[in-house]
């Protein structure tokens, strides 16, 4: 029984010396590995009751690349990063126009995965738009 | 690198296996050898997994479509270890486990989402299928009266087992406050030993959670495996 003891200690040890746990970057991380090096298509917009389809359509796209750039099919390249704001997912966009005006623009994360992508573009006043995104 | 691990842990097996049929027929015509029920064993065991998942409680805003993650299965992976088999005066007979084991579960999700118009069917949570545990059981072992019970003994079996993940687990089993590497399990099976020599035994293992998560996991496995006393092996 001494044996067993010895062993059943030591198997405990061993358990919890190796440890992942969940930290505060975890959620942003997963969320950046489903958002980044993928090209989003718009397929809707809604706003308010108003739905915009824009499936089959030549459509707005963005892609968010690894390094924290992100370019859309209107020009605008810039800069970006995922946060969580008191626990809202957001991504915060900071681009420059073809002309080299500054552009700063807040989504809120409705839902992001592997092929599909939820934004709500935040408004400083009236309703904000929320934009439906396949990645094709 | 990780399927030459499993070939040669599945070489062992097969070597356990070869070894317990060469003892047990050499066995039969060597008549010096006194067997007991008691002492250590190695054993290997197949299993087959499957895990329910709840992701009620897990609120983080990321979708996995259903269909690529559920798969309501039960999927094989395999054991190996080491075990003591003892009775107390009383004539209880217990076994105390340790083991390794890699489990392949299939997952099957409770909770489906939509998001009309856009998405239908999704879940919030992905759960890691493939991971590796250490695990120490604890078994009473009931005595059933069958057959001559002087040559062939068969066991029934039943009581708790401890599963510890030591494989790395992936961030998205721990978001939200849901990754738990411990999990608790009912065990319930029969086992058969033939005069000492080997044990042929089949355990049913329900799982659970030790400790409190925002995604429930309930574990479902099989185990259908053989152990050689160490005193024969060597």
């Amino acid at each position: 029984m001494k044996q067993l003891f010895t062993l059943l200690i030591a198997t405990i040890v061993l358990t919890l010396t190796a440890c992942n746990k969940e930290t505060p970057a975890t959620q942003t991380t997963v969320m950046n590995n489903m958002l980044t090096n993928k090209t989003w298509y718009l397929d809707y917009s809604v706003t308010g009751a108003a739905t915009k389809n824009y499936v089959g359509q030549s459509t707005y796209f963005v892609t968010y690349l690894k390094d924290g750039s992100v370019k859309d099919s209107d020009g605008l390249t810039g800069i970006y990063t995922v946060e969580n704001i008191y626990n809202q997912s957001q991504i915060h966009v900071q681009v420059k126009t073809l002309n080299g005006n500054p552009i700063e623009q807040i989504y809120d994360i409705i839902s992001v995965g592997d092929s599909k992508l939820v934004l709500s573009k935040q408004v400083a006043s009236g309703t904000p738009t929320q934009l439906y995104f396949t990645n094709k | 690198m990780q399927i030459r691990k499993n070939i040669s842990t599945q070489h062992f097996l097969f070597l356990l296996l070869a070894i317990a049929v060469f003892n047990s027929a050499t066995a039969q015509t060597s008549k010096s050898k006194v067997h007991s029920d008691k002492g250590w064993s190695l054993f290997g065991a197949l299993t087959l997994n499957k895990q329910s998942v709840n992701d009620a409680g897990i609120h983080v805003p990321v979708n996995y479509l259903y269909n690529t993650v559920n798969n309501n299965v039960f999927k094989p992976g395999y054991s190996g270890g080491f075990r003591y088999d003892g009775a107390s005066k009383q004539n209880n007979y217990y076994s105390l486990s340790f083991a390794v084991n890699r489990v392949s579960a299939g997952t099957f999700y409770k909770n489906k989402y939509t998001l009309a118009p856009f998405m239908e069917d999704f879940t919030h949570y992905k759960a890691d299928n493939q991971f590796t545990t250490l695990s120490v059981a604890a078994h009473y072992k009931m005595l059933l009266p069958l057959n001559d019970m002087r040559k062939y003994k068969f066991y029934a079996v039943v009581g708790p087992s401890l599963d510890y993940k030591i494989s790395k687990i992936a961030a998205e089993h721990l978001i939200n406050g849901a990754g738990n590497r411990a999990f608790i399990n009912g065990d319930l099976g029969a086992e058969f030993d033939n005069k000492g020599y080997y044990v042929l035994y089949a355990h049913y293992k329900l799982g659970k959670n030790l400790t409190e998560s925002s995604a429930n996991i309930q574990m479902n496995r099989f185990e259908l495996g053989m152990s050689i006393k160490v005193k024969d092996l060597f």
